[in-house]
């Protein structure tokens, strides 16, 4: 997968897992920080973060600080996927 | 006694008291699922996390608390199957992920004290909190509580509640249950149905309660909870609820009987009506639907039949032309074996 098409499943993904209502991928730029005001995203999301990435990429991330190096960004998850994806 | 002070309610019908039939939603597919509204109030990182159920039960209890002009000593909850949609989701994945990590927010919503609980926590209140889930009975007896809780503290404030919601899970198991219609009847024609089973229904309904009578809009003056399927014993019991909690010369104005369009459970409904040959017979399941908490919402009505003093014609099995409605029994059963009165009259100006 091309890494804008990974970018765009992953924004959709990303509204599906925390239902983000109201919100397309357009809604979501890559370099938009996750946990900040604008997606209004807690840590119960991080959780289900990780849960999407162990679901739909089979990338278990069990170190806490591992994750907050991650769950930056779409362009960072994107980047982590790539690298360890293993489906 | 318990005064109601304030009522919300989510139902299937845009207006809890449509004026004419032709207002009346229909059932689809013999459900009636509830109209909800946007939920102003409710911060939508929060909403978006919410089964349908933690939905309605705190779109319609927020603004009631919000608006409130003295303190709420507690939150009383009764539901019999809460965020079941949410709880077979969790389950499910627990099979599908075979055990792996789990999303949290189903898990968190699926529980039946889910509402009571993102009530607490969005009204900073840290009274009181309680979820009663005893099936049928479930709203009675979270209003049990309520009354013993202002028994005991007769200053006190409650939000008290009653909320259910469709699950396919549910409907399913129900369904096969022959709990539900097997043929289609529309809720307009439900109570002329001759088959067995009712229509399925949800909805959420929440009442502030305290022991002043001052404003209130209506008075809850006696509960009666049963266990039973003979219908003699509903009759007895009937009896004496009335030799118990009325008055001599006084009487029952309007019945709010929970007929469901389930010819297995007319003659209960029929028994009621033999008690109260002067009293006009209103039903609200068309309305609603049926679940357990229904009596919940038959309490709103209650409330709003009292305030208006207006009885809408396709709400009325007899009419027994009451000019004014100061006294009114509730009378509900959920699956033939559980069975309530609830009394409640028009407080005195």
């Amino acid at each position: 997968m091309a890494n804008e098409e990974l970018k765009h499943t992953l924004k959709e993904q990303i509204i599906k897992y925390l239902n983000l209502l109201e919100k397309t991928p357009a809604d979501i730029k890559d370099d938009q920080v996750l946990f900040g005001e604008e997606l209004g995203l807690d840590s119960i999301d991080s959780v289900e973060l990780i849960v999407l990435l162990e679901r739909e990429y089979g990338i278990k991330i069990k170190d806490p600080k591992e994750g907050r190096k991650v769950l930056v960004d779409v362009n960072t998850m994107a980047d982590y996927i790539i690298a360890n994806r293993t489906r | 006694m318990i005064y109601v002070h304030k009522i919300a309610s989510v139902t299937p019908q845009k207006e809890l008291l449509p004026a004419s039939i032709d207002e009346v939603n229909e059932s689809v597919n013999n459900v009636l699922k509830v109209v909800e509204p946007k939920y102003e109030g409710v911060p939508l990182s929060i909403l978006r996390r919410m089964g349908k159920a933690v939905r309605m039960g705190v779109g319609a209890a927020l603004p009631l608390i919000n608006t409130l002009e003295f303190p709420l000593n507690g939150i009383v909850i009764g539901t019999a199957n809460g965020g079941m949609e949410d709880c077979i989701k969790f389950l499910n994945q627990v099979i599908e992920f075979e055990e792996g990590t789990l999303t949290p927010t189903n898990f968190v919503q699926s529980t039946p004290n889910a509402i009571a609980a993102q009530l607490s926590l969005l009204s900073a209140n840290n009274g009181y909190n309680i979820t009663h889930v005893n099936r049928g009975l479930a709203f009675e007896n979270a209003l049990l509580d309520v009354w013993m809780l202002l028994k005991e503290n007769k200053t006190h404030t409650y939000l008290l509640g009653g909320v259910e919601e469709i699950s396919s899970y549910n409907y399913n198991i129900d369904y096969l249950a022959d709990w539900f219609k097997k043929d289609e009847v529309s809720n307009k024609a439900m109570f002329a149905s001759e088959t067995e089973g009712t229509l399925s229904g949800e909805g959420s309904a929440m009442f502030i309660v305290n022991a002043f009578p001052e404003k209130a809009i209506a008075k809850i003056d006696a509960l009666h909870l049963m266990h039973t399927d003979d219908v003699t014993e509903i009759e007895r019991q009937l009896q004496h609820f009335f030799n118990q909690h009325l008055e001599d010369g006084q009487s029952i104005d309007v019945l709010v009987s929970g007929e469901n369009g389930d010819i297995r459970s007319r003659h209960f409904f029929e028994a009621s009506e033999r008690l109260l040959k002067d009293a006009t017979i209103v039903r609200f399941k068309h309305l609603t639907g049926d679940f357990a908490t229904a009596s919940a919402l038959a309490l709103t009505i209650t409330c709003q039949l009292i305030q208006s003093n207006v009885l809408p014609d396709h709400m009325v099995k007899i009419d027994r032309h009451k000019k004014n409605i100061n006294k009114v029994l509730i009378y509900n059963q959920h699956k033939g074996i559980q069975h309530s009165f609830i009394l409640v009259s028009k407080p005195a100006a």
